[in-house]
């Protein structure tokens, strides 16, 4: 059985949202224990376990905690990054909108390990009923004694955290331009290291700042309560513990799943009640930034950070969306370049003239217009996104393109020849004035 | 030294002059805005939080007054206060209807229907995405993923997400809508601010609750 | 208001000189300073590394966009092994770093050139042939050099409405932009007004002004400079000229003290534009609007260009042989009843011989430049307390101050330059700016706005606040009291209790502790402005000033630059009734500016020479300048346009702008910087030295001058002050005259 609910171990308990029932149910044993410990020992719990970070990226999490100065002598900030914005992932949605108070306690005691006196949740501006749980929770923490003046009646452990609602802006998920958010600026990026001092070193403000995803912290307050020994055994090797995958798409049950890490793809799918209106044509494990993995290469794929990167894709974020076999991979890819195009902050130029021309590249296909050396044309201006941009998002609009492409070539030669759909052809007129043939799709899928 | 007149042959408009300024916030905008710069160590900060106090406070969009008067309260210039909100799309910087209705077309909800909804919205109503119908009940929107593509399609209005849609049940949603004060711009803004705010949601009395919680229906584990 | 200060790192210019690391580039093996971007180190080999949005002097913090300037890198780790970073990485933000290896020439890197190119020219419309940029144009040279040779972009180009005026100077063409964030970035780094910023986001963003109404600044000039393309561009010189056709002419700016340096590009005795000349030392590489558009008047069709002589109330045009003889006739007439006034818009060796005809030929001593209220002694009052009489620090200096006060000055408009090195200051250095003015100003360019603390005090009540600050350095034993002198200041301070204070001034108790606490830090310096030199009671602020400033170690850090063009050089060159050249004793001495226009008005002047300046108008009493002018007999004046004055004078002779003659400018800071003749505007024009020595000449006087090089050698020979300044020696840069140390020994005593 790949389901494991560590995190949402309480998430259908009525009224959980409560601080009562929350340390009813053991949530808020981890601050307990957390300020008998020293600082350090903190950081080394999260560094047994293995934790890395569930926004993406899969950075190891104490190195982060470890890297910010081991004293207060000027403000520390810690950041909770709920921007939630990858297409297809709704995990940090529904871990806020039940588990409020998980996530209030993963940041007190990342408050605690890293000396900050002041948390900031960042939440995408259109979440505002997770936002409203988040401020009842911390609203409720502070009632109870775990946010202000000396926590817990540890003497100096001070910690006030802040909600900070942004207004519509993916690439305010990108954690410098968070930063540049937080900050009131517009969601552009800022140097990174080596071009600038890490985040741990001159985050916000100039300060040491701590940056992590919703899911991070949750899990860091679990290890802490629970001990780093009972989520390292969990997972494999490097990917440890468990990850929540969000299942869209063309599924029976879309849901929000906990799994260990290491849960072969396909059980998921099967899990989660299989594909329905036809056959199983692909996955996106990892949300829309990661390659499409066509049907019959997903055998062999876990559900871990290696796994999914040997087998041509990545676990990101885990947007895990499934899509049958009367999806139009190309139509898709034009959906998805849209997306980038639209949320590209446009600070530098690959990513801002790239996506741009991706999607009007995309568009012309899908409209009839494709010529000969369109499939060239899309993966060399991809070459000239991808590691050229100045933050992820450029990467993360050209590698959906190219791994679409080589995965599902055929799919794109066809449109270029044949002006048309190559799926259901006959069902497809793909006239200009179809907007979108994929909804015919959809419709037929459900029908 | 006198000036010459400069030998500038061609006609180019003008530079228009600033809009007037107006004074709108009330006393309890600026109470709230000096609490929530209160969070930042820099004023500056609380440009966002104020961009949704002035959404609120000029009736759910944001007029060129609305933004100089957050400048004017941040001590920022009307260009940065600009910059920042036309880069957000949650800020209207163009007003939009009553109830503005922003559907979810990005992938999951793309192949679950999303795009027969905005057809059957445009065609029901009237309008193309981003009009507004002619009685400024409704403005339709696409919107990139709303991240809540396990309850594909999504449609954000308001401080609220309705999920599940369908071309059955979406009509039904807009009769309900029609005859809702609730699920405004001005709304969203408020409950933003109410958000921000330590306290909002103990202290009752004027405080805003979200009216329900409750996940739409759809399959859960 | 937020505090946007950037620390040092964020300018690699002002990084102080740090350790230096070796890296290899392009194979070749180079010392840098450790954390040096990428580019400036591959120039110091001679490797050109191209970009669009670097700019040394602006902030790193919204660059490294343009992505034009990528480069591998490769670092080496302790055990010798290289590693190369994945992707490629900007140069122009990456910090050299010990061991580094750097290619820039890479197949990899050709083609990423290629693709930035690519990308910013699909949108761009490529409307070269009517482009003002076109011939000097960053992204034309960049695109020949490692551009792709065709587009494959068939989809439509972005439409933007062109030529869009933002100000009376600035127009800006929107589809042209490639988005480098210069000119935001200039002006919330440098001018500090942020009145450009990027609207919307991703392909549809936008560079604009607020609502796109008007560019408000003192400043905006300088962003058509910086942007690399021809997105904005001057209204002026819109289609006036291909750079090409242009001849360029180096030349000091002669709107105001400052001396920025520029170029003035011309064509067919016309000025076309004026841009900025690099200069460290003073403007950096900004000009301010007023210098930068300023100089139209020079191809004005207004100018004079012919001698005029009233006659029956109406100006008749005569030859120069008729106005000299006219004029020879008057003064010979006049004998010892003959005054001159002005001299601060000329060069040094305009005001030089000037003063050399009055003092050596006419035998008068009535002469001065100053048009302010103070026309005290000429050594004092600053003289007296600081030992200058002018800025005792150089313009550049003041970036290193740790605190800048601005005493009773708006300083963007009264000193442009000045005030960006005091922004400088604060922005990239750290330096805290109090601002102490009689009144808000209400502009976007303003040192208040970033100012520490802003003390806005009662108009008149300088003193006071000066005392009360200076109580507080006491009182707090922010300063020491053991010396005698300060036991003494200490004493005589008392009074002036914070209370005290703030009721006579409006400046809160708490505002003036914290400048106070401000001024304790060193270096401080002040700068003051023209409330208080035109202050009835300046002498006394002086003092005041003087002792505040040197209770805390400052004494030498006090400016009070003047804030006409050559006003300093006038002083130094002897226009003045004191004081002669390089303040010498004179052997005669005689009126002053109120002085001599009290005689004029009881008709006790037969013939005044009034030299460019309009009494009328920017006299600080220009009704007493009015009745003298009625009054007097004779009035010849050296103009260039019919001023006011002008109209009321008897005789006009015209004169040669800075473009149409050689010389030097005194800058507010004592630097003495060369400018050159650009064209001859029209025979009929003449500089005013010639003027000066040709009449010498008929009035009986030695040879003639024939260029300023001659003048400039009797000036060394003139002043101690510039005994060892040859013309040559000044160089690009100019130079700054030092004070030979008796000159605090001129005597004041019998001063007029
Ligand atoms: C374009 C882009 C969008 C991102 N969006 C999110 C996001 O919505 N939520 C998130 O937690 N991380 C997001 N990330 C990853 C963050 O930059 C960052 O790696 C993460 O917040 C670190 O937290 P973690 O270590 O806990 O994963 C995004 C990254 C990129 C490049
Ligand atoms: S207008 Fe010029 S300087 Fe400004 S961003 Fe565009 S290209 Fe750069
Ligand atoms: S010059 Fe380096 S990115 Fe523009």
């Amino acid at each position: 059985m790949a389901i494991l609910n560590l995190l949402f171990a309480t998430r259908n308990v009525p009224g959980i949202e409560n601080i009562d029932v929350a340390e009813a149910h053991g949530i808020y044993k981890g601050v307990r224990k957390a300020v008998t410990m020293e600082r350090q020992a903190v950081i080394d719990e999260i560094k047994a376990s293995g934790l890395r970070g569930r926004g993406g990226a899969g950075f190891p999490t104490w190195i982060k905690w470890n890297g910010l100065p081991k004293n207060y002598t000027a403000p520390h900030y810690v950041i909770c990054n709920a921007d939630e914005g990858e297409p297809g992932t709704y995990k940090d949605r529904e871990l806020m909108l039940k588990q409020a108070h998980t996530l209030v306690e993963g940041m007190i005691i990342a408050g605690y390990a890293t000396y900050s006196k002041v948390g900031y949740i960042y939440i995408r501006g259109e979440y505002v009923e997770p936002a409203w749980q988040v401020r009842k929770a911390i609203d409720q923490a502070y009632k109870a004694g775990y946010l202000g003046k000396n926590i817990l009646g540890v003497d100096g452990f001070d910690f006030d955290l802040h909600i900070h609602m942004g207004a519509g802006s993916y690439e305010c998920g990108e954690e410098s331009a968070l930063m540049s958010s937080l900050m009131g600026e517009r969601g552009n990026p800022r140097l990174k290291f080596p071009h600038a001092p890490l985040p741990t070193v001159e985050g916000v403000w100039k300060s040491p700042t701590l940056i992590n995803n919703v899911e991070t912290y949750c899990a860091a307050g679990w290890i802490i309560a629970n001990g780093s020994e009972n989520y390292a055994k969990l997972g494999t090797e490097r990917s440890k513990g468990t990850k929540i995958i969000s299942v869209s798409g063309h599924i029976r049950r879309p849901a929000n799943y906990e799994v260990e890490m290491g849960t072969p793809l396909l059980d998921l799918i099967t899990e989660a009640g299989g594909v329905i209106g036809g056959g199983l044509k692909a996955v996106v494990p990892g949300g829309s930034s990661v390659q499409i993995v066509p049907a019959d290469r997903l055998g062999p794929i876990n559900l871990d950070y290696e796994s999914c990167g040997a087998n041509g894709t990545l676990l990101g974020s885990g947007g895990f969306m499934v899509f049958n076999d009367r999806t139009d991979i190309v139509l898709l890819m034009k959906r998805t370049s849209e997306f980038y195009a639209h949320e590209s902050c446009g600070k530098c130029t690959p990513c801002r003239e790239g996506t741009r021309w991706l999607f009007k590249i995309l568009d012309r296909i899908t409209s009839g217009g494709g010529r000969d050396g369109d499939i060239e044309l899309l993966l060399n201006v991809c070459s000239n996104i991808d590691g050229r941009s100045y933050c992820g998002l450029g990467d993360a609009a050209a590698w959906p393109i190219v791994g679409a492409i080589k995965a599902f070539r055929p799919e794109f030669e066809y449109w270029i020849k044949y002006k048309k759909s190559p799926v259901g052809a006959s069902a497809l007129p793909p006239s200009p004035e179809v907007v979108n043939p994929l909804l015919l799709q959809a419709a037929a899928a459900h029908g | 030294m006198s000036t010459s007149t400069s030998s500038n042959s061609e006609s180019l408009r003008e530079p228009a002059p600033a809009p007037v300024p107006e004074t709108r916030f009330s006393a309890q905008a600026h109470a709230e805005l000096d609490e929530i710069a209160g969070h930042y160590p820099e004023r500056k900060a609380a440009c966002l939080p104020a961009l949704w106090i002035a959404q609120r406070e000029y009736g759910g969009s944001l007029t060129s007054a609305a933004i100089q008067e957050t400048a004017n309260a941040l001590g920022l210039s009307y260009a940065e206060v600009e910059g920042v909100a036309t880069f957000y799309t949650m800020y209207n910087t163009v007003p939009r209807g009553r109830h503005h209705l922003e559907v979810c077309t990005c992938l999951s909800c793309a192949v679950n229907g999303a795009y027969d909804i905005v057809h059957k919205l445009e065609h029901e109503l009237g309008i193309g995405i981003g009009e507004t119908t002619p009685d400024g009940e409704f403005t339709l929107s696409e919107a990139e993923c709303l991240d809540f593509c396990g309850a594909a399609t999504i449609m954000q209005v308001g401080d609220k997400y309705f999920g599940n849609l369908t071309t059955e049940n979406i009509m039904g949603l807009i009769d309900e809508l029609r005859a809702s004060e609730s699920y405004t711009p001005a709304k969203l803004a408020d409950s933003i601010v109410k958000i921000l705010q330590p306290g909002s949601s103990i202290t009752g009395g004027g405080s805003y609750t979200p009216e329900s919680l409750e996940l739409p229906a759809g399959p859960m584990l | 208001m937020s505090d946007n200060r950037l620390t040092q790192t964020d300018v690699s210019l002002n990084k102080p000189v740090a350790d230096l690391v070796n890296v290899k580039i392009n194979g070749v093996d180079v010392k840098v300073p450790k954390g040096e971007n990428l580019i400036e180190s591959a120039r110091r080999i001679g490797v050109d590394v191209p970009y669009f949005c670097y700019h040394p002097r602006l902030s790193k913090g919204d660059a490294a966009n343009c992505r034009m300037c990528l480069v591998e890198v490769a670092m080496t780790g302790p055990d010798g092994s290289v590693r190369k970073m994945p992707k490629p990485q900007a140069a122009c933000t990456m910090p050299a770093a010990e061991g580094m290896v750097v290619e820039t020439e890479t197949p990899a890197i050709v083609k990423d050139r290629r693709g930035i190119l690519e990308f910013l020219l699909i949108n761009h419309p490529l409307d070269c042939p009517v482009c003002d940029r076109g011939g000097e144009c960053p992204l034309q040279n960049n695109t020949l050099f490692y551009g792709p040779p065709t587009s494959r972009y068939i989809e439509e180009k972005r439409h933007l409405p062109k030529a869009y005026p933002l100000s009376d100077h600035v127009v800006f063409d929107r589809e042209r932009c490639i988005h480098c964030a210069r000119c935001t970035r200039f002006t919330e780094d440098i001018s500090g007004d942020s009145q450009l910023g990027f609207l919307k986001r991703g392909a549809d963003m936008e560079v604009g002004t607020f609502a796109r109404t008007e560019y408000h600044s003192k400043f905006s000039g300088n962003v058509i400079e910086l942007c690399p393309v021809g997105a904005l561009l001057s209204r002026n010189y819109r289609f006036k000229a291909r750079p090409w056709d242009l001849m360029t002419q180096r030349s000091i700016c002669s709107v105001c003290s400052n001396g920025c340096n520029l170029k003035l590009d011309y064509r067919v005795e016309q000025i076309q534009r004026v841009n900025a000349r690099l200069n460290e030392d003073v403007n950096e590489e900004w000009t301010c609007d007023r210098g930068k558009f300023g100089h139209d008047y020079v191809s004005s069709p207004d100018r004079l260009r012919t001698p005029l002589i009233k006659r029956d109330n109406s100006w008749h045009p005569i030859s120069w042989t008729e106005a000299y003889d006219t004029l020879v006739g008057k003064l010979q007439a006049a004998g010892s009843r003959v005054a001159g006034i002005g001299g601060a818009k000329g060069s040094n060796e305009d005001a030089f011989v000037f003063q050399k005809l009055f003092r050596e030929v006419l035998k008068s001593g009535n002469l001065d430049h100053r048009l302010g209220r103070y026309q005290g002694p000429s050594s004092a009052p600053l003289l007296d307390y600081f030992g200058h009489n002018g800025m005792g620090n150089s313009i550049a200096e003041l970036e290193k101050m740790k605190t800048i006060l601005v005493l009773g000055s708006d300083l963007s408009s009264e000193q442009p330059i000045i005030f960006l090195r005091a922004r400088k200051a604060w922005r990239f250095n750290g330096a805290n700016v109090i601002n102490a003015l009689d009144r808000k100003i209400e502009d976007t360019t303003n040192t208040g706005d970033f100012a520490s603390v802003n003390l806005i005090y009662k108009p008149g009540t300088e003193i006071a606040l000066l005392s009360g600050l200076l109580h507080i350095l006491f009182a707090k034993k922010l300063v020491g009291s053991d010396s005698p002198a300060n036991i003494a200041l200490e004493k005589s301070f008392a009074s002036w209790t914070p209370e005290k204070t703030s009721a006579e001034t409006g400046v809160s108790a708490a505002d003036l502790e914290k400048a106070a606490y401000l001024l304790a830090v060193s270096p401080a310096a002040v700068i003051a402005g023209s409330t208080i030199t035109n202050h009835p009671d300046y002498v006394d602020i002086a003092a005041v000033l003087g002792g505040l400033m040197s209770v805390t170690g400052n004494e030498s850090n006090v400016n009070v630059p003047v804030t006409e063009c050559n006003a300093q050089g006038a002083a130094d060159m002897g226009v003045l009734p004191d004081s002669g050249p390089g303040y010498t004793v004179p052997a005669t001495k005689g009126l002053n500016t109120g002085e001599i226009l009290a005689a004029a008005e009881s008709g006790k002047i037969e013939a005044l020479w009034i030299v460019g300046a309009d009494l009328a108008k920017d006299y600080f009493d220009p009704e007493a300048a009015k009745r003298a002018l009625e009054n007097c007999p004779f009035i010849v004046i050296n103009e260039m346009f019919l001023t006011e004055t002008a109209s009321m004078a008897d005789l006009i002779l015209p004169i040669a702008s800075v473009a149409e003659k050689d010389g030097t400018y005194t800058s507010c800071e004592r630097r003495i910087q060369r400018f050159y003749r650009a064209f001859e505007l029209s025979d009929n024009i003449k500089p005013d030295w010639l003027i000066f020595s040709e009449i010498a000449e008929k009035l009986g006087a030695d040879a003639p001058y024939f260029s300023a090089r001659d003048i400039w050698r009797d000036i060394m020979a003139a002043a101690p002050t510039h005994s060892a300044i040859s013309l040559k020696s000044l160089g690009e840069a100019g130079i700054r005259w030092q004070y030979p140390g008796e000159l605090n020994a001129v005597d004041t005593a019998d001063a007029v």
